[in-house]
């Protein structure tokens, strides 16, 4: 069982009614709103607080790429593992991931990701991403129906410069380049790739096929994710795939303190601030053509099990920032309280999701740098250790080789 | 040749048939739309006009008048700048393909329903009288209007050499009437004519001034 430190690198100080102004979060969320101050002393936050994650023994650093919104500032996630790599000792530097088709030429991707592994000491997970679709295609304006060949050419091209010891041409249909000839060339022989999705049947076949590591990232609650996980690990039997667990990863927002009542004041409005926040404009989330037929009905199909779990009076007002704090834990959007709870919780949603991944979000919303230094220590000095048992009998091919024999120490010590 | 817009084919609409009545028309409905083909390896404007060269020539044989309607128009004055010697007479009705910096487009996929409503129609009542797309149709339309409907044409008008005929619904909320001035300036003789009482479907709103403009101008050639 692996755990990786993240956060959504939120802008802390929207106004008091941004959400009734109806504003969207991402797209066109006027920048007046933003003081460049403020987004300095927040990056400043979260290099710190991975810093601190390393020393707290957590397996990787996550970093994540969004566009034009105040929800995750962090537009260049290749620039936040930079930092990581060079001021972290032994944690994997996950970049989950690059938006491989918004890079020109993608060769870009694989020169940095080969950079960074070089700075870290071969530390990077190589994350490979659509990019949700207010960032893909609207403000980075890619046709939706071109962004899967996008990707797909942008993978191969990568993959290739990564293996290719000579320099070779490449002339693909949006991609030409005659001399590809990668410097620097990465430390570690082969990636580990992970590809996260939100439930397309095509990003499913992509990671079976290619053994890759899938994530399931949302904020949306255990609720909404059990249906979808579960139909992936019963594709992935159905395809024939490795249903070890390492190769799932989720994320998950923890609010760890002393006791319950210390939680609830610590991480209340945080969360309801990260909620209550992330409003996007309908039209930016559903652009014709970015999903198939095929994965909009499946995907359909998964949000109609989730929906007999939860009320839609309940999906709204965990939408809003309206529900009570121990609601959101109730209903899986979030995992808060003491040490023992939080153990006993993660451990249920890993067993029952079969996750061998945990994106443990310890930080959200305008959260305070001190609640996050508690929540990390907390979560990595008495949770983590607690779960290291978990999936032990399933090897962990999807991070870096360093890293792994790093938890099987953690592990056999925990055992015994 | 009858090209049809970003929504979806008419169907057996009333303008069609009327069209229809005097002359034969071909209106086929464009590649990822409804029940056509995917786009597969059509994967620009280019490889868009040859498909329709090709049907031309296998379904005439000859020049044809080319009368193409918002998307449509804009694969329409493609097809007779780089088919001239397919294309008769030339008709673009609302038509995409430019674009005015000083007079950004909205945004199609985005406007608000209410807004598109008011933007296609002069009276809201009638976009009962035109089919709503099937899913499919948008994605396959964001192959020549995502994220900017514009694809060089304004290097191309120079090259129609048909005589053309530029008309415009006066209400249109998505393409402004200066985008039909524009392209008309584009095009050597071209000559501009804007239907009043029409938004974006001046061939539903204003079917009779539609069809008598359209039948005039082909007629007179």
């Amino acid at each position: 069982m692996k755990f990786h430190w993240f956060a959504e690198a939120s802008y802390p100080q929207l106004p008091a009614d941004f959400r009734e102004s109806k504003l969207s979060s991402w797209v066109d969320t006027p920048k007046r709103l933003a003081d460049p101050h403020v987004v300095g002393e927040m990056c400043r936050m979260f290099i710190r607080l991975m810093q601190q994650a390393d020393r707290d023994g957590y397996d990787g650093l996550a970093v994540n790429e969004h566009h034009q919104t105040p929800f995750a500032v962090t537009p260049s996630p290749n620039l936040l593992a930079s930092a990581l790599a060079h001021t972290t000792e032994r944690a994997a530097i996950l970049i989950i991931g690059d938006s491989l088709a918004l890079y020109n030429p993608p060769t870009r991707v694989a020169e940095e990701m080969a950079w960074i592994d070089c700075l870290s000491q071969g530390r990077v997970i190589a994350g490979f991403v659509f990019g949700t679709p207010m960032d893909s295609v609207f403000a980075y304006g890619m046709p939706p129906v071109e962004l899967r060949d996008r990707f797909e050419e942008a993978r191969l091209l990568i993959l290739k410069s990564w293996a290719e010891q000579e320099p070779f041409a490449f002339n693909g249909r949006f991609n030409k380049l005659r001399y590809v000839n990668l410097w620097p060339k990465p430390i570690q022989p082969k990636f580990p790739i992970w590809v996260p999705g939100s439930g397309s049947v095509e990003t499913w076949d992509l990671t079976i096929d290619n053994d890759y590591c899938y994530g399931h990232l949302s904020f949306s609650g255990l609720h909404a994710a059990k249906p979808m996980v579960d139909a992936y690990w019963d594709y992935v039997a159905r395809r024939g795939g490795d249903p070890n667990p390492h190769r799932m990863a989720f994320t998950q927002i923890l609010c760890v303190a002393n006791t319950d009542a210390e939680a609830e004041a610590t991480y209340s409005e945080a969360v309801k601030y990260f909620y209550r926040n992330r409003y996007v404009n309908p039209a930016f989330e559903g652009p014709p053509g970015y999903r198939s037929t095929k994965s909009v009905q499946a995907i359909m199909g998964h949000r109609k099990i989730a929906e007999s779990s939860v009320s839609a009076e309940d999906r709204a007002k965990a939408a809003a920032g309206e529900l009570d704090f121990w609601e959101y834990d109730r209903l899986g959007y979030i995992i808060a309280g003491s040490p023992e709870r939080v153990r006993q919780r993660v451990r249920e949603l890993c067993v029952d999701l079969r996750i061998g991944q945990l994106i443990a979000c310890l930080h959200v919303g305008n959260l305070s740098e001190e609640a996050g230094e508690m929540n990390t220590r907390l979560f990595g000095r008495e949770v983590m250790p607690h779960l290291r048992d978990l999936w032990i009998e399933h090897e962990d091919r999807w991070t870096p080789q360093g890293i792994a024999e790093i938890a099987a120490k953690a592990a056999r010590g925990a055992a015994a | 040749m009858f090209l049809h817009g970003y929504d979806t084919h008419p169907g057996e609409a009333g303008f069609l048939a009327r069209l229809a009545a005097g002359r034969r028309v071909i209106a086929p409905e464009h590649p990822g739309y409804g029940e056509s083909s995917a786009a597969g390896p059509l994967h620009d404007i280019v490889d868009q006009v040859l498909h329709y060269r090709l049907m031309v020539e296998q379904w005439v044989g000859g020049p044809v008048d080319v009368v193409g309607h918002c998307l449509g128009g804009m694969i329409a004055a493609e097809f007779a700048a780089l088919c001239p010697h397919l294309t008769r007479r030339l008709v673009l009705v609302d038509s995409y393909g430019l674009w005015l910096d000083d007079m950004p487009l909205p945004d199609p996929f985005v406007i608000r329903p209410a807004d598109l409503l008011a933007a296609k129609f002069a009276d809201s009542a009638d976009a009962a009288k035109v089919p709503a797309p099937v899913m499919g149709n948008h994605a396959a339309a964001t192959r020549f209007l995502w994220p900017i409907p514009e694809r060089g044409l304004s290097r191309r008008l120079p090259f129609v050499q048909a005589p053309t005929l530029v008309l415009h619904g006066a209400q249109d909320g998505l393409i402004p009437v200066a985008y039909a001035e524009a392209l008309a300036a584009g095009i050597a003789g071209a000559q501009c004519m804007v239907l009043p009482g029409a938004g974006h479907f001046p061939m539903i709103e204003a079917e009779d001034a539609f069809v008598a403009a359209v039948e005039g101008f082909l007629d007179a050639g």
